[in-house]
């Protein structure tokens, strides 16, 4: 934190490493798959400019994660003038890298952003990111218990979702 | 009747969670399912090319910014006349007393409504410290506050924002249901009702008042400390504990347990019942007692009476032996330190957890 605050750039692409999946993940939460490497790169654009405003370094990763959040709600923001709803607007987009997802995935993956916000930015951490629950509590600066909330409860609505999907819309298919 | 042999949920549920958790124990084949179709989705590790970071150019753009400084200085004293000139023709209108902090609401059925205490409701997307959040039969809300956490408000709810301070965070539900998901440090949440307060020390729980003011409160993960004037429960992930008005919590159960075993706790708890009818229920809870009712046997060694305490320590005993420097004089003495001890040997959480927060809680719920 030390080295990218005095402008050391290969420091600064080290944080990016360690910290890109966090922010990937949050704003996957939000956003349409194919903004989402832009928007990762605006992120770490304005962590970049705001640097030295982070006195604590055990405090960057919420602080981007934040910053991430702030992007994602901006997002829909601008693209959705008229909204007035003070929560999150529920994502509608049905994700696509390139159009390449297939569409188990993306209907799951689109099932995870139907949940509350704070389930789906964990689950994705989780199960997209591929990170733990104790590496994502590190890099969030949320509790261990938070999180560990945040999966239980995520991950039993989502069964639930799921499970009642399959039943009203694709019964032949394999259930989870 | 329970024999104590089914596997429950919540008895499976850590081994279930340890993957989801951090990928240990034994993998779970629909998470790892899950991980292998979403891994498709997940950030491509590709490293950015970041322009060349700046720093020390303070200096320059202080002076560069110092070009503007006449239509600045110009700019700000004319917004200072105007500011100044609200002031005083506003003066001696009484304070605002718009609230600052509180919870961001909103509406997931039907017309929830936010007002201030004596007012009129109205919708609103934020309670503020003072304010009252109230749900109809159809209407139902979400509060959410980044750092605390998530509140689910069921239908025919009334409650109310007392504090919002950085250390203790305190609502009223008067009536009704909530859902609470909170991921605020442990202790800093609390809950009144009006028989009892409910202490979050990290965990998600559902919370139920009735018109008469009895609650009722369910964990589902973490553990809930309950507590009216000294009278405390801790209600670990799948238990259960009722109160009362002017009795407080009563004793905290396994939902999984009898029928039989909870409708005699609720008669001890709560009943005006005969020494003969309380020494009968209270035989029943003890012999239907598992070893997971340690929970319950625990508390009932501070509730029972002098003459009751031994046979609850003997089962407790049995079930769950208490550690070497605990003893029975000192457990029928009701010796806290030895009463915490043991707690802590059950395997629910420790106490001393609760025992640290429980100084700055006010043991008296507020009135609505």
């Amino acid at each position: 934190m030390t080295a990218a605050r005095n402008g050391d750039r290969e420091a600064f692409a080290h944080l990016y490493r360690r910290y890109a999946r966090i922010v990937h993940g949050v704003l996957l939460a939000k956003v349409p798959l194919s903004d989402v490497d832009d928007l990762v790169q605006d992120v770490f654009m304005i962590a970049l400019r705001h640097l030295p405003k982070v006195r604590k370094a055990e405090k960057f990763g919420a602080w981007l994660a934040a910053i991430a959040r702030n992007r994602g709600n901006d997002y829909h923001r601008r693209s959705r003038p008229e909204d007035q709803l003070a929560d999150d607007p529920p994502c509608t987009h049905v994700p696509s890298r390139g159009d390449s997802g297939d569409d188990e995935s993306a209907v799951i993956l689109e099932t995870i952003r139907s949940l509350p916000d704070s389930y789906r930015e964990t689950l994705i951490l989780r199960l997209v990111e591929g990170m733990t629950g104790p590496e994502i509590a590190a890099r969030t600066g949320m509790t261990h218990g938070s999180v560990r909330v945040n999966l239980h409860r995520g991950m039993q609505q989502l069964r639930e979702k799921l499970s009642s999907n399959q039943k009203s819309s694709r019964p032949e298919k394999e259930t989870l | 009747m329970d024999t104590g042999n089914n596997r429950t949920e919540e008895e499976a549920l850590p081994k279930r969670d340890a993957y989801l958790w951090d990928r240990s124990g034994e993998s779970d084949p629909e998470i790892k399912r899950l991980e292998t179709l979403l891994g498709q989705f997940q950030h491509d590790g590709r490293v950015l090319a970041f322009p060349e970071i700046v720093v020390n150019k303070g200096w320059r753009r202080f002076s560069r910014g110092m070009r503007w400084f006449p239509a600045v200085a110009a700019t700000a004293a004319a917004f200072g006349a105007i500011v100044l000139a609200i002031f005083l023709a506003y003066r001696n209108e009484p304070v605002s007393t718009v609230p600052v902090s509180g919870w961001d609401v909103s509406r997931v059925a039907g017309t929830p409504r936010v007002g201030a205490n004596s007012g009129s409701l109205g919708q609103a997307n934020h309670l503020g410290v003072g304010q009252i959040l109230e749900t109809d039969s159809r209407s139902r809300a979400r509060l959410r506050a980044e750092d605390i956490g998530q509140i689910e408000v069921d239908p025919s709810t009334r409650l109310r924002l007392l504090t919002m301070g950085a250390g203790l965070k305190r609502i009223a539900l008067d009536r009704g249901t909530i859902h609470t998901y909170i991921w605020a440090p442990a202790g800093q949440f609390v809950v009144d009702t009006p028989s009892a307060m409910t202490v979050d020390l990290g965990c998600a729980y559902t919370l139920q008042v009735d018109d008469s003011g009895a609650g009722l409160v369910r964990t589902s993960l973490g553990w809930v400390g309950f507590k009216l004037n000294g009278h405390e429960a801790f209600i670990p992930a799948g238990a259960a504990c009722a109160t009362r008005p002017k009795v407080g919590p009563g004793t905290p159960y396994f939902e999984d347990a009898s029928a039989e075993f909870r409708a005699a706790l609720a008669r001890l708890d709560f009943d005006n019942s005969t020494p003969q009818q309380r020494n009968d229920d209270l035989a029943l809870v003890l012999a239907q007692s598992r070893k997971r009712d340690a929970l319950t046997l625990w508390h009932l060694l501070s509730r029972v009476n002098d003459n009751q305490r031994a046979s609850v320590y003997d089962r407790l005993q049995t079930i769950a032996p208490a550690p070497a420097n605990v003893t029975k004089q000192g457990i029928l003495h009701l010796d806290q330190a030895m009463l915490d001890q043991w707690w802590n040997e059950l395997g629910f959480d420790d106490i001393s957890v609760w025992r640290h927060w429980e100084r700055s809680w006010s043991g008296t719920p507020q009135k609505p």
